[in-house]
């Protein structure tokens, strides 16, 4: 009896014993998981955290800010992104700019003449590079060689082709030495152009007319703009630090003539690269970050939080195109005209997508395009467009006899893959099934490759937005031109092409408007084009940052004016 | 001395017929695991689940009657068991800014309705232009005003129709000048609070259905919106209808692939682990092989070879890939079991009995291994549920408009902050879902365990 009550007393004594240890255990495992907790967040503090300082220092006259994207380059020859050109318009200055109004101001140009067959830019003495040199004619000269060079195989080349022989030096059939620029001295840029191009001006504000000093850009032996010290700057910042995929720190540029009007904050700090929208939001609300864009889940709370919202029209316009290419049945008008008739881009604005920086689209030039008094649009109202299910029916069932089919086969809609892009396409989708009965599938890809499906024209319909180069009405004009290779749908109409070549060419701006009257008359009229919105954002700035900007035309966010109030807390 | 026989001291016992007879009744293998199963509350819950689940699916969308691909405008992102009245207004005319003459300041004209909210002002003083906001809240000190909806930089323009994402609550609306340079100039504003009804038009109450047919359409009346139990989703579809539908794809791939793809595995195991020696070999190398396969590549590769186009349904190819991809943890499984019951005693006693090899598979081996295998399905049912729902989730899966629980939360997780309701209903339903089935399994591991059977 004794013996089995020793043996049962052991056992419990052991399990008793085994479980002390295993709660001892327990606590060391638990003691070491928090300490490499602290220990790991310690080091991400160390590693991520590059400054530590908020978004707004008073003290050294810093800010600290996030932009979306990594710039592949800064190499404006080649840049193509407006991430690029965000950076580009900060650091570089070109023959003319923009003021914090959006006027066209002198750059590196005191000043200037436009011709019919020319243009003439003297430059200022005391523009300098970076590096103390002085920018000179030849800058441009070697720059804008550059830009045409088939070599290069830069995207914005075409924006070149107004000056004499960027077309046939770009298609490669002409040296680059021919190009139509040339400097007299160093001081005077002699332009001669193609064509009469009026719009020169506005032209080369934009970054691909931008100068490269050619002693400087043999030297990186073809890693220009690679990386911050690859470069030379000209502009009110220098990009003193890049860090890739992580962080750029921009200096006031102490070399810049115009410093003591252009550039107000010392250093803006680049700290973080991010897409993500929401991530941004959380370092604004923790003050890490001056500004950040609000997209519509994110407004409820931002009213409740009591921030001033900004809003802000991007200048982009968004639309749906068909595909005119051979074999396609959106080359019938009925058809395209059916899809015209049964989309509702109020509807679509207001309720589906529910931003308050969009507006619904109505015509194929935005709002703010400049007419040649006031605004284009008020004085060449659009087409009233007005949803109209039952004709759009008709249409259809007589789109449906001349393509002699008794069912419509599939249409494929390609779209991009972003959340608007996606809520765009299912709301297409479902629109064009419930009005017309018609099946839609959504060909969804991401940016890069939406945009190679749509140049080899893989689709019926394609949901696309065209963001201006320039601020001109022919920057949208000439989209559905049928040389322009961005016309996705390769549509081609004599008529609208002549209109086109008037825009381009014509020196009397009323004429100029009266023929982009007649393109956005023929785009609505022959169903080409379907604008769904024009693009804008909400955002909100740290009410001690002052006159930050984003523009239209340019970069998107322009801190080049910004200053530092701190009484405004 | 006796010789008689003494005394028995023992007397041996009367048989008794009771002793011999089995007081129980006489349990088969699966009657006793039904009912240890039985005895497992956890498991038995699950079971109900799944079968509720199994109902939701394939009953479910017979008794609630909603397409889960229409969108319901007037009733976009709307939370569950919101209220639902509106009244039946007049069609849409855009507004030419008559009206409204009497009153100064910032004012409505008309009833403020979801349809639109019409204001006029009068201008500012000093103003060049003049900017409207909207808020949720009261303006505090903080002067934030809310939303900018508009901007008219011409000062003679001093009406504005607001018509985005109106709903039936209140709005703080306010009136700001303009500057020259088109900077609001907080100072100076007006503001009004507005009560905003909800209405819909009589053409598409009447289109919905929401009209008994041959009753006379009145405006001023009220109608009750179509019925969304459990609320809409971002483009105003029926999230009740959307989850049966998505459960539909969801518990196809999640049942219909791991069947295929355990039976393969004990057709394959059980070959291999019999056969044994080179073949077994051979057969084993080629399944650490296929482990090793990348799962997603392969999801994208059978993609690409199916030609599943643009906008088609890649439901299929994810079935093959998980198909194929899968199969080796059941066949090593089976193939171990094999291998261990081949050299059990009973075994050998059967094949000495002279038993024929196909009833020593039948009636020995496969039996045995049938506890293991169910064990295997049940686990790899929330498994493939979780890869689809993954596989939604990134977009390799179904092609909208068709849902799936997987890419239902995809794109409820964009509207998270504001209408939870689109990532929580499918998220749970996943949730419960795997775990309903991992309980289910590990009931089962526990019911059919042979050596389980006498320890209680």
């Amino acid at each position: 009896m004794t013996d089995e009550h020793v043996i049962i007393d052991s056992e419990s004594d052991f399990a008793r014993s085994a479980g002390k240890q295993l709660a001892a255990y327990m606590a060391y495992a638990m003691l070491a998981m928090f300490l490499l907790f602290f220990l790991l967040s310690e080091l991400a503090a160390m590693v991520g955290g590059s400054s530590g300082r908020g978004a707004i220092d008073g003290q050294s006259n810093a800010i600290t800010i996030a932009i979306r994207q990594e710039p592949p380059q800064l190499d404006h020859t080649r840049a193509s992104d407006s991430v690029s050109f965000t950076v580009l318009t900060h650091a570089m200055e070109g023959l003319l700019g923009y003021d914090n109004d959006n006027r066209l101001v002198p750059g590196v140009a005191e000043r200037w003449e436009i011709r019919a067959d020319g243009a003439t830019f003297w430059l200022r003495e005391e523009a300098r590079w970076s590096d103390g040199r002085p920018v000179t004619a030849h800058d441009f000269v070697f720059g804008w060689r550059k830009v045409v060079d088939p070599a290069t195989a830069s995207i914005y080349a075409f924006i070149m082709y107004p000056v004499e022989n960027a077309e046939a030096i770009n298609s490669g059939e002409l040296p680059v030495e021919t190009l139509g620029v040339r400097a007299v001295g160093d001081r005077v840029l002699e332009v001669s152009f193609e064509q009469p191009t009026p719009y020169f001006e506005k032209l080369v504000a934009f970054q691909t007319f931008l100068p490269v000093n050619e002693e400087f850009y043999e030297a990186t032996q073809g890693r220009y703009g690679a990386d911050a010290d690859q470069m030379l700057y000209n502009g009110p910042y220098v990009v003193s630090e890049w860090i890739h995929s992580a962080s750029m720190l921009w200096e006031k540029n102490p070399l810049y003539w115009n410093k003591d009007n252009v550039g107000f904050i010392n250093v803006i700090d680049v700290a973080y690269i991010t897409e993500d929208v929401n991530a941004k939001l959380n370092m604004f609300k923790d003050g890490q970050i001056g500004d950040t864009q609000l997209v519509a889940s994110m407004l409820p709370s931002a009213m409740e939080q009591r921030w001033n919202i900004e809003r802000f029209m991007e200048g982009s316009i968004f639309w749906v195109v068909s595909n005119f290419r051979d074999g396609r049945i959106t080359r019938n008008y009925n058809l395209r005209r059916a899809l015209q008739l049964s989309l509702d881009p109020v509807e679509f604005v207001y309720k589906v997508l529910k931003e308050p920086g969009y507006m619904p689209g109505t015509s194929m030039f935005p709002y703010w395009i400049k007419g040649a008094e006031g605004s284009f649009r008020q004085e060449h109202p659009p087409i009233e467009h007005i949803p109209d299910v039952e004709k759009a029916r008709e249409h259809l069932e007589l789109a449906r006899q001349e393509l002699g089919i008794d069912e419509f086969p599939p249409l494929v809609l390609l779209a991009d893959d972003t959340p608007v892009g996606s809520i765009t396409a299912e709301y297409l989708q479902a629109s064009f099934a419930r009005h017309l009965g018609l099946e839609i599938r959504i060909d969804k890809q991401i940016f890069k490759q939406r945009l190679l499906k749509a140049e080899a024209g893989e689709f019926d319909i394609l949901v696309n937005g065209w963001s201006p180069d320039y601020d001109d009405a022919l920057t949208f004009g000439d989209y559905f031109a049928s040389w322009n290779l961005s016309n996705r749908g390769r549509y081609s109409n004599a008529e609208l092409d002549r209109n086109v070549r008037i825009g381009q060419t014509s020196l009397d701006s009323a004429e100029r408007m009266r023929a982009f009257a007649e393109i956005q008359r023929i785009a609505y009229e022959d169903a080409v084009v379907m604008p769904l919105y024009e693009r804008g954002w909400s955002f909100v700035v740290d009410p001690r940052l002052k006159d930050f900007n984003r523009r239209v035309v340019g970069p998107e966010v322009d801190y080049r004016f910004a200053y530092i109030d701190v009484n405004d807390e | 001395m006796s010789t008689e026989a003494p005394e028995l001291d023992f007397t041996p016992i009367r048989s008794r017929e009771e002793s011999q007879k089995i007081s129980r009744p006489s349990l088969s293998y699966w009657q006793d695991a039904w009912l240890r199963l039985k005895a497992n509350r956890r498991a038995l819950v699950s079971l109900y689940i799944v079968i509720s689940l199994l109902l939701f699916t394939l009953v479910g969308p017979l008794l609630w009657r909603s397409d889960p691909a229409f969108q319901d405008l007037d009733q976009i992102s709307l939370s569950p068991g919101s209220d639902r009245q509106a009244v039946i207004v007049a069609d849409y005319v855009p507004w030419d800014g008559a009206g409204g003459e009497q009153g100064s300041g910032l004012r409505v004209v008309d009833v403020a309705t979801t349809q639109a909210v019409k204001l006029k002002w009068d201008p500012l003083p000093g103003a060049l232009g003049h900017r409207i906001y909207r808020n949720r809240v009261p303006i505090g000190p903080e002067l934030a005003l809310g939303i900018p909806l508009a901007d008219y930089v011409d000062a003679g323009t001093l009406t504005h129709e607001d018509r985005l994402d109106l709903h039936p609550r209140d709005y703080y609306y306010s009136v700001v000048a303009l500057d020259e340079r088109g900077t609001p100039q907080r100072g100076s504003f007006q503001s009004i609070t507005v009560r905003v009804q909800r209405v819909i038009t009589a053409q598409d109450a009447q289109a919905q259905g929401l009209i008994p047919a041959g009753e006379e359409v009145q405006l001023d009346d009220t109608v009750r919106l179509a019925a969304h139990p459990l609320g809409t989703d971002y483009l105003g579809r029926d999230m009740l209808a959307r989850l049966m539908a998505g459960a539909r794809v969801s518990l196809f791939i999640g049942i219909g692939a791991p069947t295929i793809f355990v039976l393969f595995g004990v057709a394959f195991g059980s070959i291999a682990g019999f056969i044994g020696g080179r073949v077994d070999q051979l057969m084993m190398r080629f399944a650490d092989f296929v482990v090793a396969l990348p799962f997603l590549l392969f999801m994208i590769l059978f993609k690409v070879a199916f030609g599943i186009g643009p906008g088609e349904s890649g439901v299929l190819p994810m079935l093959i890939a998980l198909v194929v991809l899968m199969w080796p943890a059941t066949a090593r499984l089976v193939r171990g079991q094999i291998v261990q019951i081949r050299q059990q005693g009973y075994i050998e006693a059967s094949q000495l009995l002279g038993a024929s090899r196909p009833y020593l598979i039948m009636r020995h081996m496969l039996p045995n291994t049938l506890g293991v295998v169910l064990v295997t399905l049940t686990f790899e049912i929330p498994r493939a549920i979780f890869t689809e729902a993954f596989l939604s989730f990134i977009g390799m899966g179904v092609a909208p408009p068709t849902p799936s629980w997987g890419s239902m939360s995809n794109e409820g997780i964009k509207n998270m902050l504001t209408t939870p309701h689109e990532l929580i209903l499918p998220a749970i339903l996943i949730s419960i879902t795997v775990l309903a089935f991992n309980l289910l399994g590990d009931g089962l591991r526990d019911a059919l365990d042979a050596r389980l059977r006498n320890t209680e």
